[in-house]
Formats: structure tokens, C-alpha cells, sequence
């Protein structure tokens, strides 16, 4: 499979899995499809830089903690220690993806969820 | 190491992400989390890639609530 025709059907994957458009709106999923090809064909970003990505994940622990929630930043640690064994070339990239979604999660995130 | 192996460990470190991704309130679920990884090891740059999904989200939303709009429409008319 051509890388092309691998980021499409990828694409479509994502497509049905966060915006969940009917597949009746054939129009919509196509367009959308092709405009969210094209934004991740975009290759206007610098590379990922590992140190400061690990530096926000640890700021992120101490963050925790200084707000009073020392239990999720003691669960964001035990999990970052748990994935070193699993660390490849591109831990650092999914790494920060997880980090530009993130939303607000010293107020909002829930041990228990 | 065998492909069992392999992927066992390849699923638990899916899981690990998917704990992280929960506690950084990442509001992803398992199946979008391992898209989103697989597209990474296609090359795609996570920038990109947090951005088409926060901009899939709003479209997902917009749309849901057109349907919505359109099959609330004629219970309405049938109301008058």
C-alpha cells in the first residue's frame, strides 16, 4: 500500500472514530476527507524535540502537585516510568500529540475515569 | 522476540499511552488513541495531527446538531 492510499484509509478511520458522520452524508465525508489529508500532509512543523517534551510531562507532574492533586501526578509518573520499557522512535511524537489535546487536566482530569 | 510477544507488548504500551492520555484529559478513546499512533508512525507530525482532531470534533458536532435541527423540523410543523 502506497504511503497515500495508507493516510487515507487511516484518515477515514479517524474520520468515523471523532466526528462519527453518517456514511449517508457522502458529500460531507468527502470533503472532509480530502481537507484533512491535506492538513496532515502539512509538514510545516519543527521535529519533535524529546527534552522538552519530557520537561513539560514532568512539569506537568510537579503542576499536579502544587495544586493539591498529588495523586494524579504520582499516577502521571508511575505511568511514564511503566512506558520506558516500551520507548521507540516515535514516543517522543505521540508523546506530544498527547500534550497539544490536552485540556486544562490539572482542573479537569479524574483519578477515577 | 515472537509476533505474539510483539504484539502483546505493542498492546501495552497502548494502554500506558491510553492511562497517560486520560490523566492529560486528552478526551481520546482506545480505538482513536491507536489510530493516532499509527498515523504517527506514518510520518504524520502530532501538531498536525491534534489539530485535525480538535477541527474533526467541532465538524462532528456542527453536523450532529444540523441532523438534529433538520429531524426536530417537522415535528414542529406538525405542532402549528
Amino acid at each position: 500500500m502506497s504511503y497515500l492510499s495508507e493516510l487515507a484509509a487511516l484518515t477515514d478511520e479517524l474520520i468515523d472514530a471523532v466526528a462519527a458522520i453518517p456514511k449517508t452524508q457522502k458529500r460531507k465525508l468527502k470533503s472532509l476527507r480530502e481537507s484533512t489529508v491535506q492538513s496532515l500532509l502539512n509538514q510545516n512543523y519543527l521535529r519533535t524535540n524529546q527534552f522538552e517534551v519530557q520537561n513539560r510531562l514532568i512539569g506537568l507532574v510537579e503542576r499536579f502537585r502544587i495544586v493539591d492533586r498529588e495523586p494524579l501526578g504520582d499516577a502521571l509518573e508511575e505511568r511514564l516510568e511503566a512506558l520506558k520499557p516500551h520507548v521507540n522512535d516515535f514516543t517522543p511524537e505521540v508523546l506530544q500529540f498527547l500534550l497539544e489535546l490536552s485540556d486544562k487536566p490539572a482542573e479537569k482530569s479524574r483519578l477515577s475515569d | 522476540m515472537e509476533k505474539s510477544e510483539k504484539q502483546a507488548a505493542a498492546q501495552q504500551a497502548v494502554d500506558i499511552l491510553h492511562e497517560i492520555s486520560t490523566l492529560l484529559n486528552c478526551q481520546l478513546d482506545r480505538r482513536t488513541l491507536s489510530i493516532c499512533i499509527s498515523m504517527i508512525e506514518n510520518g504524520v507530525k502530532p501538531e498536525a495531527l491534534a489539530e485535525v482532531v480538535q477541527k474533526l470534533r467541532e465538524e462532528g458536532r456542527v453536523l450532529m446538531a444540523d441532523i438534529e435541527a433538520l429531524a426536530a423540523k417537522p415535528n414542529a410543523a406538525r405542532r402549528k
